[in-house]
């Protein structure tokens, strides 16, 4: 039996949100003063970078000169010198390894506080959030005497602490992906036959993939831009990036060299972020032609 | 023959909530039958599928699917799909691939899986729609793939969970002929919540009636409307006419007189309220045969009015179509088939009847229900 069905009325299941309509769309002076303002934050942010820049290939750049008088490779060779490519080595494993373990157990104690598996959950979540709060040279001077005591080797002492740090920012974003998360979607995947772990791996992850970046991301940032940890609980053997720009830093003749590093440093967590702005977002469901392949 | 899906002794409690959401439900049905669990809000229905479905596990009771026993069996392996009244589709998958996705969690390859849903579109009209993602579609565009999804997933057992609710009227009825259409095409057995009784009427060829977490009846759609099992059942279907009374020999005693019963029934002797659907009785002209009434009141239900009468001080509800000019105060006649009339237990009364306490009683919440419905 044939049916008829209603015309397509392509009413969206969603509230149709535009950003630009009505009472959100600034016009006249609103909008200029907005215009204005955005250019002033992108300045503010892009401003400081151009004397780093200048400086990282300026061999001599002395006061009142507007540019440097002399263009070189000194900085580099210096920076070269003083071990920055074992440095950003160590940096770029410790980010890796901060971000591969906080990430997991952010996962799981946000599933776990969202889905109210766990008693006394305000309390997990003032614990959680600890760390924010208190300053990483206390913890790091209370716990390092443990480590040493249980003869935890500083590399993984670091490791350790720095988790802890970035366990507040996984666990917190997790926590809200979590709860816009609809758990009605994953009974339905089991329904349709999907094991626990089919619905984690097909449906689970791929609805979740944009907050696990952005999570990753920040753990990542807390391993990369340590100081006062790695030098506390590394016990100044373990030279990453940041140590290595504050040594330069602190010596005189080395604008140059400090230059280059800390502009080199913005570039993993940049390249990252890019990453994440291209391939970070929840997967559309692709459009394939209407061939079935 | 084995039944399809058996439940017995089903009970389910909530921490937190008082009164228990199932109390020890008993349920048959039959394979490739369609039977609605109808029911105010509240009243279990939901939580039931869930538990069929094996996404709640019951407190006591068992579910037998295919007279086998689903304890400790897990959704995935218990041949069912679920339609919700949100179709809950995968929002990082097409539309194709949110059908092919049963096939490709059992394994089936890709193409495979892709081009069988392609036809599981194409039952439930979709055909085209496949590489649009799931955002692009209208409500009841939706709701249709979730349900070419379910048929996908070849359930033994198809649940709908309120799946027409969101839908506006019109498309509502489109929905019922399509699953009509699916039902003659495919052949599931179809066990379908709703709270709505003509919903329930339109697509399913059985009823089982739940109130505070308790199955009151479990009937053909025909009797649960004429032969309501108890005052509770008979007001959660819609009846609006209870005249108290007594049976005897047959007959039902009131101020309306005696009334003959249908001869179908071994009515027992007592007291007994006697129903009447509004729909059965029939508005003569006052000078016509019959029953003398006079009309107290008249409210306008769409295309049909409802009517109340006095006949013999007992408040009576009708309904009528338009056509004869009718207003308060004219003197009518009224026509009760036999066939329409059915007599349940005063419960006030029900212990003095022999094998009372077999027969279903009113609950606790069944009164708070009636009380609202009274309200």
């Amino acid at each position: 039996m044939a049916l008829t069905l209603p015309p397509d009325s392509r009413t969206p299941l969603s509230w149709p949100v535009r950003p630009g309509n009505g009472l959100r769309a600034s016009h006249g002076i609103a909008r200029t003063l907005r215009v204005l303002l955005a250019l002033a934050l992108a300045l503010w942010l892009v401003l400081p970078l151009v004397p780093l820049a200048l400086w990282a290939f300026a061999d001599r750049w002395s006061f009142p000169a507007v540019l440097p008088q002399a263009w070189g490779w000194g900085g580099v060779r210096a920076a070269l010198a003083q071990g920055a490519v074992p440095a950003f080595g160590r940096s770029l494993l410790l980010g890796l390894l901060v971000s591969a373990v906080a990430t997991p157990l952010g996962v799981l104690a946000a599933r776990a506080l969202a889905y109210r598996r766990v008693p006394l959950a305000p309390a997990v979540n003032v614990l959680l959030f600890a760390p924010l709060a208190l300053p990483a040279f206390v913890a790091a001077l209370g716990l390092n005497v443990l480590l040493l005591r249980v003869q935890v080797p500083p590399f993984a002492g670091v490791v350790l602490l720095l988790t802890v740090y970035a366990l507040p920012y996984t666990s917190y974003t997790m926590r809200v992906a979590y709860g816009a998360h609809d758990l009605a979607v994953e009974e339905e995947a089991r329904l349709l036959g999907a094991s626990a772990w089919q619905v984690m791996w097909r449906v689970q992850l791929p609805l979740l993939a944009p907050a696990l970046a952005r999570a990753a991301f920040l753990a990542f940032l807390v391993g990369w831009s340590d100081y006062v940890i790695t030098v506390l609980v590394g016990g100044g053997t373990i030279v990453t990036v940041p140590l290595l720009v504050a040594a330069a830093a602190a010596g005189t003749g080395n604008d140059a060299t400090v230059a280059l590093l800390s502009a080199a440093a913005l570039l993993p967590p940049l390249v990252l972020l890019l990453v994440l702005g291209l391939f970070g977002r929840r997967p559309r469901s692709h459009q394939t032609n209407g061939d079935v392949k | 023959m084995i039944p399809a899906v058996r439940v017995e002794g089903l009970s389910k409690s909530f921490p937190g909530t008082g009164a228990p959401v199932l109390d020890d439900v008993n349920l048959t049905v039959e394979a490739r039958s369609c039977t609605a669990l109808l029911g105010p809000s509240g009243a279990g229905k939901s939580t039931l599928l869930r538990a069929i479905s094996g996404l709640e596990r019951p407190d006591a009771g068992r579910v037998l699917v295919g007279g086998q026993d689903m304890a400790g069996v897990g959704p995935e392996h218990r041949g069912m799909a679920m339609v919700q009244q949100r179709p809950l589709l995968f929002p990082h998958l097409n539309v194709l691939d949110n059908v092919a996705f049963a096939g490709t969690v059992r394994g089936v390859a890709k193409r495979a899986a892709r081009a069988d849903a392609a036809g599981f579109l194409e039952l439930v009209q979709l055909a085209g729609f496949g590489p649009r993602p799931v955002a692009a579609l209208s409500g009841g565009q939706a709701q249709r793939v979730a349900i070419a999804r379910a048929l996908a997933a070849r359930p033994a057992v198809l649940l709908l969970d309120e799946p027409f609710s969101a839908l506006d009227p019109e498309l509502r009825s489109v929905m019922h002929d399509l699953l009509a259409q699916l039902r003659r095409s495919v052949n599931p057995t179809v066990l379908m919540v709703t709270h709505d009784r003509s919903e329930a009427a339109a697509v399913a060829e059985k009823i089982a009636l739940f109130s505070g977490g308790r199955m009151l009846q479990h009937d053909s759609v025909e009797r649960m409307y004429s032969r309501p099992v108890s005052l509770e059942a008979s007001r959660l279907m819609g009846g609006a006419n209870e005249i108290p009374g007594t049976v005897r020999n047959g007959c039902h005693h009131s101020a309306l007189g005696a009334l003959r019963l249908p001869g179908d029934t071994t009515w027992p002797p007592g007291p007994g309220i006697l129903l009447v659907r509004q729909e059965s009785i029939e508005v003569g002209p006052g000078n016509g045969p019959g029953l003398h009434a006079t009309v107290s009141g008249l409210r306008v239900l769409g295309p049909r009015r409802l009517v109340s009468v006095d006949a013999a001080g007992v408040l009576l509800r009708a309904e009528i179509p338009w056509g004869r000019a009718l207003a308060a105060g004219d003197t009518v006649t009224l026509s009760i088939p036999t066939s329409a009339l059915a007599v349940v237990d005063d419960p006030d009364t029900a212990h003095t009847f022999p094998g009372a306490e077999k027969r279903p009683q009113i609950t606790v919440q069944g009164l708070a229900t009636l009380a609202s419905i009274d309200n």
